[in-house]
């Protein structure tokens, strides 16, 4: 299953029709890559692919996106930027289900839940499968993480 | 759908039962369920979505030392930081709690499927979710401090 690819096509999607920034893929080095975060963007997934998903974005990203999504200039952390992310990691999940359904594999999605912090981390089952990929934008890099059980 | 205040009562019972008979904990809900909960510090959050007929989302926040307490008592071991011993307990607590609402919100649980458990922590940070859903928050006192579960659902 190319798993990073339906991530980078989902995520590509999703900034095409909803998010006026230009992203592009990172070349898959050796290793996942890691992110710095402030805020991140989760959301469970169901069914035959087990899992959650995860948008990981610095302050100036996630600022970037939500100004381009509402269409008006962001400057603080305020409940709308935790919707934007929040919204980011429902559709680009929305866009693996898609992409997984080709293969005869049903995702159910969960909500979308924003965590804001400072040296936040997040972690799965120690068993579970992980895919990544960070995306370069002219602020700042952001990531796209799905951690999972295939059953 | 069921109220909340029938849901409440349910998942404090089964939290309790949790506690006591998988970690070996005496645990009691502490006082009324809460809307809102500040930003948690050194702690540690476990959470499961919620796929099918209901969607949402079940966590629990554990300040660190209740965490460590928890996974000690849990994998009958000793714990002394944050590691991947700690975030298998959180996440598996999580994924229990997550079992129990499920068939809280549907007659032996069909019709809902849960994701795979994943956990947040960090120095400080703030939990929300998306506009449209409903929340409550249940406290709970341990020995070694309080913990909340908190349950979101779409409405």
């Amino acid at each position: 299953m190319e798993l990073e690819q339906y991530l980078v096509d989902a995520t590509m999607e999703v900034f095409a029709s909803m998010i006026s920034i230009d992203i592009a893929p990172e070349p898959k080095g050796g290793g996942l890559p890691a992110v710095a975060a402030d805020i991140s963007s989760l959301i469970g997934l169901a069914g035959d692919f087990k899992g959650f998903l995860a948008v990981h974005c610095p302050e100036p990203v996630a600022l970037g996106i939500t100004s381009a999504m509402l269409g008006m200039e962001v400057t603080a952390v305020d409940d709308e930027v935790k919707d934007a992310l929040g919204e980011v990691a429902n559709m680009v999940a929305g866009g693996l289900k898609i992409g997984v359904a080709t293969e005869g594999k049903k995702i159910g999605l969960a909500i979308a839940t924003t965590v804001v912090g400072k040296a936040l981390r997040t972690g799965g089952l120690s068993g579970a499968d992980r895919a990544a990929v960070a995306f370069a934008t002219p602020l700042g890099r952001f990531g796209v993480e799905v951690r999972f059980v295939l059953s | 759908m069921n109220s909340f205040a029938e849901i409440n009562d349910k998942l404090i019972e089964s939290t309790i039962e949790i506690f006591t008979g998988m970690v070996m904990m005496e645990v009691a809900s502490a006082g009324d369920p809460l809307e809102k909960i500040g930003p948690l510090k050194k702690s540690i959050t476990g959470m499961v979505g919620l796929a099918g007929t209901h969607k949402g989302v079940l966590a629990v926040h554990f300040p660190n030392e209740v965490a460590l307490a928890v996974t000690s008592n849990f994998l009958g071991m000793e714990v002394g930081e944050i590691n991947e011993d700690v975030q298998d307990a959180i996440g598996e607590i999580a994924n229990m709690l997550g079992g129990n609402l499920k068939t809280i919100l549907s007659d032996r649980g069909r019709d809902i499927q849960l994701s795979l458990p994943s956990t947040i922590f960090g120095d400080e940070y703030a939990f929300s979710s998306q506009a449209e859903s409903e929340q409550v928050i249940l406290p709970f006192q341990s020995p070694n401090g309080m913990f909340y579960v908190e349950v979101e659902l779409e409405r």
